[in-house]
């Protein structure tokens, strides 16, 4: 009997003082996080529409919409999250149109397991920066050549699927946030 | 009390020649800043559990003995990551899952079971250093190697030259395998001789 | 359909052991014998569909429930040992043939980090419980079908004439290599 109060006598100390220092690590780191992963958000929105000075976020029908605004104080476009399945895993991305939602100004990739070396390119500047300025009042679509219409996107050699999830995310997202928008103005 | 330090280091490395620890091990050292930062925490949770473990051996009862180094292992854990979230958001990110994982990395029990539960306090932490430093070790190997070869640069400084294409497999689950096997068999060539 | 989806990438695109690298140490350790992997394996894939279910629940109505995610991987750890231990005494008492085959087993499945991987990527991935609970037996199943694979093949090379420094776990390794190699051919087999 003994030995059992002290078993449990033992387990519970335990796990109270570790209860006790995790919740005080955690009281002085989640601040921090939190401000990290706002950090975060606001370089995205800054890198996707580069004339940005300030942004408000606006949640409407349950969606964040980020509403960035000119030196001059203009909405000069909106800045919104979207993701979806890429070949090994969800690829998450802000996405940057101007205000009246027919260009994309900029995409950046928040997080993506796709391979190093292959689907990973989707990070790197020459896939992203195909989308500066790309027409989409249509949506945007894959071609494997060097595109000749407005909104057509090169594939990036030997990650087709990769770079078709881009795309179809980004259609998906511009779809949602058109309909969102139209429906409220 | 040396003894107990270099021990974790070389005759008795935990990845080469004990072969634990291997989710982290093949995991994160797609380069060598991930390696290092991995051998770093776990060796950090090492000593902090060896510690703690070792100054309370007296008071844990047998038959818990168990349940209550997994939650101070545990709680480590959470602080290490909690912080590394917190200072160093973008390698947290790069270990992602693997980083709380080090609550399961046999090393860790198995070092607190065979030598901080029975052991006074300093030579538990001789103990925990030798071993934290030893996998640290083979992590930052075993991330060069595979970072080398992969593009041709040792943390980020061009070593290989402009000539060298990259090698996709050595950051593919396939290549840390194979890289690891080979680092092994080296290990036990050089051991065996001296 | 989505639920096919899950179960399909855990065992064979995104296989635990060979593309996550978890559960490697009972994989080097007891894939010397085809039974033994075998009775790894079962034993193995029931406790992680187990521990998919019960961590699903704590994660979702206590953790978040109470805002305690810092307690996240205290609890998991807990509920996967209690969870050994409430599996063996449970053989043990009414099954001891199936004991008698898997109980040496059970207790190395505490520190298997496929376990307690499971538990992690589930909260990651925001999985549902239905998802949880496939997600969690397909783990087990893809654990089981390397494991296997890697036994038959071992069988195999005992009889080889391996050079010195790659007997054991150099060759082993080089093997596992070999397999994710192989395993990459199904990549992009179903969207993820």
């Amino acid at each position: 009997m003994k030995q059992i109060m002290k078993m449990v006598l033992v387990l519970t100390v335990l796990g109270l003082v570790s209860g006790l220092v995790l919740s005080l690590v955690s009281n002085y780191a989640t601040p921090i996080i939190n401000e990290n992963n706002r950090e975060a958000i606001k370089e995205a929105i800054f890198y996707v529409l580069p004339k940005t000075e300030d942004y408000e976020v606006k949640t409407i029908e349950g969606k964040d919409i980020y509403v960035t605004r000119d030196s001059e104080g203009q909405v000069n476009g909106y800045a919104f999250t979207a993701s979806g399945s890429g070949y090994q895993g969800t690829i998450e991305l802000m996405v940057g149109v101007n205000s009246n939602l027919e260009e994309i100004q900029g995409i950046q990739v928040l997080d993506s397991s796709e391979t190093p070396g292959l689907g990973g390119k989707i990070r790197g500047g020459n896939f992203k920066n195909q989308f500066r300025g790309e027409d989409a009042s249509g949506g945007v679509s894959l071609v494997k050549s060097a595109p000749t219409e407005p909104g057509e996107i090169e594939a990036i050699t030997g990650a087709t699927i990769s770079s078709k999830a881009v795309v179809d995310i980004i259609n998906k997202g511009l779809d949602q946030v058109q309909e969102i928008m139209g429906s409220g103005e | 009390m040396l003894k107990d330090f270099v021990k974790g280091i070389w005759r008795e490395n935990p990845v080469f020649v004990q072969v634990l620890g291997m989710c982290p091990t093949l995991a994160v050292t797609t380069s060598l800043i991930n390696g290092l930062s991995m051998g770093l925490a776990t060796t950090f949770v090492l000593i902090a559990s060896g510690l703690a473990i070792s100054s309370l051996r007296k008071v844990i009862p047998d038959q818990v003995r168990i349940a209550s180094f997994m939650i101070i292992i545990a709680s480590f854990v959470t602080v290490v990551k909690l912080l590394f979230e917190a200072h160093i958001p973008t390698i947290s990110t790069q270990l992602g899952p693997y980083l709380p994982l080090i609550v399961t990395n046999c090393i860790i029990l198995g070092r607190q079971e065979a030598f901080a539960s029975k052991e006074p306090v300093s030579r538990s932490l001789m103990d925990a250093l030798g071993m934290g430093l030893g996998f640290a070790f083979a992590l930052v190997v075993l991330g060069s190697v595979r970072e080398l070869f992969y593009q041709g640069t040792i943390a980020d400084v061009e070593i290989l030259g402009s000539w060298y294409k990259s090698m996709i497999i050595m950051v593919q689950p396939a290549g840390a395998f194979i890289s690891l096997s080979i680092l092994v068999a080296l290990f036990k060539k050089l051991s065996s001789r001296g | 359909m989505e639920l096919f989806f899950i179960f399909v990438a855990i065992v064979l695109t995104q296989n635990f052991v060979l593309h996550y690298f978890l559960g490697i140490c009972p994989f080097l350790g007891v894939s010397d014998e085809m039974e033994a992997a075998f009775g790894m394996g079962i034993a193995t894939t029931f406790v992680m569909t187990l521990t998919a279910i019960i961590t699903w629940n704590i994660n979702t109505f206590i953790l978040e429930g109470f805002g305690v995610q810092f307690l996240e991987y205290v609890s998991f750890i807990l509920v996967i040992a209690s969870l050994v231990q409430l599996v063996e005494m449970f053989l043990k008492k009414y099954v001891p043939e199936l004991y008698k085959t898997l109980g040496i087993y059970l207790p190395l499945i505490t520190t298997n980090c496929a376990v307690m991987g499971l538990a992690l990527f589930m909260v990651l991935r925001d999985y549902n419980f239905v998802q949880s609970a496939i997600f969690g037996f397909g783990a087990g199943v893809g654990f089981t079908l390397a494991l296997i694979i890697m036994a038959g093949i071992r069988s195999e090379l005992m009889e080889e004439a391996i050079p010195e420094p790659f007997r054991g776990t150099g060759i082993t390794l080089l093997t596992a290599g070999l397999l994710a190699l192989a395993f990459m051919g199904f990549s992009g087999l179903v969207p993820v």
